[in-house]
């Protein structure tokens, strides 16, 4: 379970201070999938930073498992898998390698390494490229590097910043039902998007943000009702007052 | 420290994976020297023996003047040639190395016992002048006391008389530092080949990961980022050994080669071997910590690249300052980076002795400084900035 309460970001820019997060809190359950939806720019990115310890909050706490993540960064790093925004893979390495260092990272013996690789493997549909170098890799054989990456310590809790960016349609639907494979499991999964089908499609709780603010939070159903919209794509929108940086 | 040694493998199978890196960054160095030490060695030799053996070209102006001085010079292996149109525009131009001017009053002074007046024409910053107007000089110098003293003579007067001092020189230098002499762009070369052999590697492992962006997924492992920053530092030390060790073992074989020559007879035993690897280990760690640093601080691969024309500048810096200002071994120098490694580096070589305390104070400093680059890079990689790419 993930326990964000009333996050705040202030950056430093040339042209001023630009609050990135302002106020934005939410708890996302074990067992379910919890979306964060909004435009380019509305602070999906840095909330998951701050989420997995990347980037201290001005003010704010952020909980996992009850562990609080800014006493115990590296035991909360460790009970979490994060594919982040970045997600850039190792060229002269194959997918394997790539794929195994982060298990050796996260403490790993190589036995468990080949046991969880070979699931992933499996799981996420990569047997024909896993022992190829990930020079030239598309954009679909680099986001499952980086997803098996993240999620080789078997992670109770997953974060995972647009995970579907990127990629083609066959990828994007294995990969959802990868996600819903991963909620079978009782994890705790959290991924941003600004693909309001997507989003519709797949979360069980949806937390929709703008300018940094939580502008409405819900399962489908209880969007619907606060905003009075039959289909939550207008609800969406509705919430957010213009349709501007989503994507149906 | 177990993240450290995980990083560390990775950085080294993956650099090893890359062909052009391993050859530029191992083997170049390594490859240069032999063909830098047996090639100049054979070059300066065989210059100044042509200089100073074969017959060397003299235009002279006004030879009529004076025929048995020109008979004179032609006896000391000078081809006297006539002058060229235009005397000074033949120096300036470079086409002749030294002339000759004799004065149109020579007849008359001789005749006279006076000082007769003859002008060399040379260009003194032109090097490969220097062998030729040396040798004009002495043939002069040598034709002027002959005919002095037989002038002396001639009066009854004992030429020894003219010479109320006569000086001469007791030269203690040993026959390993009379070679060193010639060693002086070795150091140059081998600290450059310490302080900067993993650089590469730092810059890829830090810059060039931040531009790929996979360093923030590695910074989202339960990894700790100073032990990330060890063990990409570690990586670029051995890296930067292995360099060094290769450069040094082609660097005793080059000179086993090149046996004759201004290299005769460096010191490049064993032992001689060893302590250079000690004086340029401590380079390797301040190489790779201040690159670490730099790399570390600013955005791209191309930023961090910017700064080595830079770094490749601070190891001749001491070089340069001893070439205009020699001062004497002082134990302050053995604390300063890169005066201290040349003037290490030149002491091995020309076997002389080094005191403990000239170890020890190296050592401390060198290693110290490496340790703080180090803590200071630690430091830099707990930045939030870092972490977040373009």
């Amino acid at each position: 379970m993930i326990h964000l309460e009333n996050l705040h970001k202030t950056f430093k820019t040339k042209a001023g201070p630009v609050k990135a997060v302002d106020g934005v809190g939410f708890t996302a359950a074990d067992g379910a999938i919890t979306g964060l939806l909004g435009p380019n720019g509305a602070g999906k990115t840095t909330t998951l930073r701050m989420l997995y310890t990347l980037m201290k909050p001005d003010v704010g706490s952020v909980r996992v498992d009850d562990r609080d993540a800014y006493r115990e960064p590296e035991a909360v790093r460790r009970s979490l898998g994060v594919l982040p925004d970045a997600r850039g893979i190792y060229k002269r390495l194959t997918a394997r390698e790539n794929i195994a260092y982060f298990g050796r990272l996260h403490d790993l013996d190589d036995a468990q390494i080949r046991r969880r690789t070979d699931r992933l493997v499996e799981a996420l549909g990569m047997r024909d490229f896993i022992d190829r170098p990930t020079e030239g890799f598309s954009q679909g054989q680099r986001t499952k590097t980086a997803i098996a990456r993240a999620l080789i310590h078997d992670p109770k809790n997953v974060v995972l910043d647009e995970p579907t960016n990127g990629l083609d349609v066959m990828t994007t639907r294995a990969l959802r039902e990868f996600l819903k494979q991963l909620r079978a499991e009782g994890r705790c999964v959290i991924l941003s998007s600004h693909i309001m089908q997507e989003v519709g499609a797949l979360c069980d709780h949806i937390v929709v943000i703008a300018r940094g603010k939580v502008a409405i939070q819900g399962s489908a159903d209880s969007l619907r009702a606060q905003t009075g919209e039959a289909n939550l794509e207008d609800a969406f929108v509705k919430a957010i007052g213009s349709e501007e940086g989503l994507q149906a | 420290m177990k993240a450290a040694r995980i990083v560390m493998v990775k950085e080294l199978v993956e650099i090893f994976r890359d062909r052009k890196i391993v050859l530029n960054g191992l083997l170049l160095s390594p490859l240069l020297f032999p063909l830098l030490i047996i090639g100049l060695g054979s070059l300066a030799e065989s210059r100044s023996r042509t200089q100073l053996e074969s017959e060397l070209p003299l235009p002279v102006i006004g030879a009529e003047h004076a025929p048995n001085l020109v008979a004179y010079l032609r006896s000391q292996n000078m081809d006297i040639e006539p002058a060229p149109a235009d005397p000074d525009a033949a120096i300036r131009d470079q086409e002749k190395d030294v002339l000759l001017r004799i004065d149109p009053s020579f007849p008359e002074d001789w005749r006279a016992s006076r000082a007769a007046n003859v002008e060399i024409l040379h260009d003194s910053s032109r090097q490969d002048s220097e062998i030729p107007v040396r040798r004009v000089e002495a043939a002069l110098k040598g034709y002027s006391q002959q005919v002095g003293a037989l002038r002396l003579i001639a009066r009854g007067i004992d030429p020894g008389l003219a010479t109320a001092v006569r000086v001469n020189h007791r030269d203690l230098a040993t026959p390993e530092a009379k070679r060193g002499m010639s060693l002086a762009f070795l150091p140059y070369l081998l600290i450059l080949s310490a302080f900067l052999g993993g650089a590469y590697l730092v810059i890829d492992g830090t810059a060039g990961e931040r531009e790929r962006q996979s360093l923030e997924p590695l910074l989202a492992t339960p990894a700790s980022r100073s032990g990330i920053m060890s063990g990409k530092i570690a990586a670029a030390c051995v890296f930067g050994m292995l360099g060094l060790l290769l450069t040094l073992i082609s660097f005793k074989l080059s000179f086993a080669f090149a046996a004759s020559g201004p290299f005769k007879g460096v010191d490049v035993s064993l032992l001689a071997i060893g302590k250079l690897l000690v004086v340029l280990l401590p380079m390797v760690l301040l190489g790779t910590t201040l690159l670490t640093l730099i790399a570390a601080s600013v955005k791209t691969v191309k930023e961090a690249q910017s700064y080595m024309a830079m770094l490749m500048l601070l190891p001749i810096l001491p070089t340069v300052i001893l070439l205009v200002n020699p001062v004497k071994n002082a134990l302050w120098m053995f604390a300063t980076p890169f005066l201290a490694q040349n003037q290490l580096i030149l002491m091995v070589l020309r076997a002389e002795d080094i005191s403990p305390a000239q170890w020890a104070v190296y050592l401390a400093t060198g290693l110290g400084l490496g340790v703080l680059l180090w803590l200071a890079a630690a430091r830099l990689y707990h930045r939030e900035q870092l972490a977040v790419s373009a």
